[in-house]
């Protein structure tokens, strides 16, 4: 793609135009430039003036930028409302996971402990496989909701405010929320799971609910961080 | 009170109307558009080549065109032709140039006021 259009590029993202918007109008404008560089070529110019001819009849970068950055149903989402793509959508998603997490633990206490107070015994076999499985979802989930935050900010060129606050609500959420069960907390003997947000006993240093939100938090922008290291390093070699 | 309607940019519109009047006869690719327009109009109307793209994905998005990838001469392309709802909105604005291109050539050419005042 010509470097001028990979600059375009860079200003509708920053713009906050939506990739897939920004990607088509880029692709029809490289076929675009190729039809009027070879235009410029039958009309008897050489290659470097066929191009430079070509851009020019293209429309400035200025031209070119504002008749997308005008209309506003190209803008993405993260940027026509952040509070809902880095507040609501993480939050909805966050508690989805909990609760499938939550109906995984019930099912198996269900099955695999019947007779049992609690589903926090120690299991050995297929047992122990579902229920580590299950916690490592329940842990795992808001670090892959924070990684998903991270990729939607990198490929979008978004300022860190919103998605920083998306990551920081995600990582409360998770490090703050306790699992309790009990199978005579309800009349009817069934069993009975809830899940609460309190910060708990404190450690030395911090609660541990905030320590492991810090913990989720480290996890969540790590990758983000190896990438920006493996980026400044390509460019100062 | 109802808001009055006004003429803010004369400008306004236009692309739209040379677009759906062009595919309205034909499906067409954006390089072709730009040809025709220019050819048609004696290069009057002339813009940057490319800012017609955000106007035809504005219009597809409306429901106005639609698209189809298509492969000529082992070049891919995106063609755009004119919906049902593209047709009628051709239609309205068609009205409402008419109608303002009629007003200021009464007003160029002196008109019904003009003489009034003689």
């Amino acid at each position: 793609m010509a470097r001028p259009l990979n600059e375009l590029r860079e200003r509708l993202l920053r713009a906050g135009g939506a990739p897939r918007h920004v990607r088509r109008y880029l692709t029809e404008l490289a076929d675009h430039l190729a039809d009027l560089r070879a235009e410029e070529e039958r009309a008897g110019r050489s290659r470097a003036d066929a191009e430079s001819a070509a851009l020019i009849r293209l429309g400035g970068m200025d031209d070119l930028a504002e008749a997308m950055i005008q209309q506003r149903q190209f803008q993405s989402w993260s940027v026509r409302a952040p509070w809902a793509m880095f507040g609501l959508v993480p939050l909805f998603l966050l508690a989805g996971a909990d609760l499938v997490a939550l109906f995984i633990l019930w099912s198996g206490w269900k099955m695999f402990l019947p007779g049992a107070d609690t589903p926090f015994l120690r299991n050995d076999g297929f047992a122990n496989l579902y229920f580590q499985a299950d916690r490592a979802f329940y842990y795992g989930a808001p670090i892959f909701i924070g990684w998903g935050i991270g990729l939607i900010a990198a490929r979008q060129r978004l300022k860190t405010v919103w998605p920083t606050a998306g990551l920081v609500l995600i990582a409360l959420m998770g490090g703050t929320a306790h699992v309790h069960a009990s199978r005579t907390a309800v009349p009817s003997g069934i069993g009975h799971i809830s899940l609460d947000f309190t910060l708990g006993p404190t450690d030395p240093l911090l609660p541990y609910g905030l320590l492991h939100a810090l913990v989720i938090l480290t996890l969540m922008v790590l990758p983000y961080l190896i990438w920006r290291l493996q980026k400044a390093l390509s460019l100062s070699a | 009170m109802a808001a009055r309607e006004t003429n803010p940019n004369f400008m306004n519109g236009v692309p739209e109307l040379l677009i759906l009047r062009l595919l309205r006869q034909k499906e067409m690719y954006g390089y072709e558009i730009v040809e025709a327009i220019r050819s048609r109009t004696d290069a009057v109307i002339a813009v940057g080549e490319g800012v017609v793209y955000p106007v035809l994905h504005g219009l597809e998005r409306d429901g106005a065109l639609k698209s189809r990838r298509k492969t000529v001469n082992s070049r891919s392309r995106i063609y755009y032709s004119v919906t049902p709802a593209g047709s009628h909105r051709l239609a309205d604005l068609s009205e409402a140039w008419t109608n303002l291109a009629a007003a200021i050539q009464r007003m160029l050419t002196g008109g019904d006021h003009g003489e009034a005042i003689k």
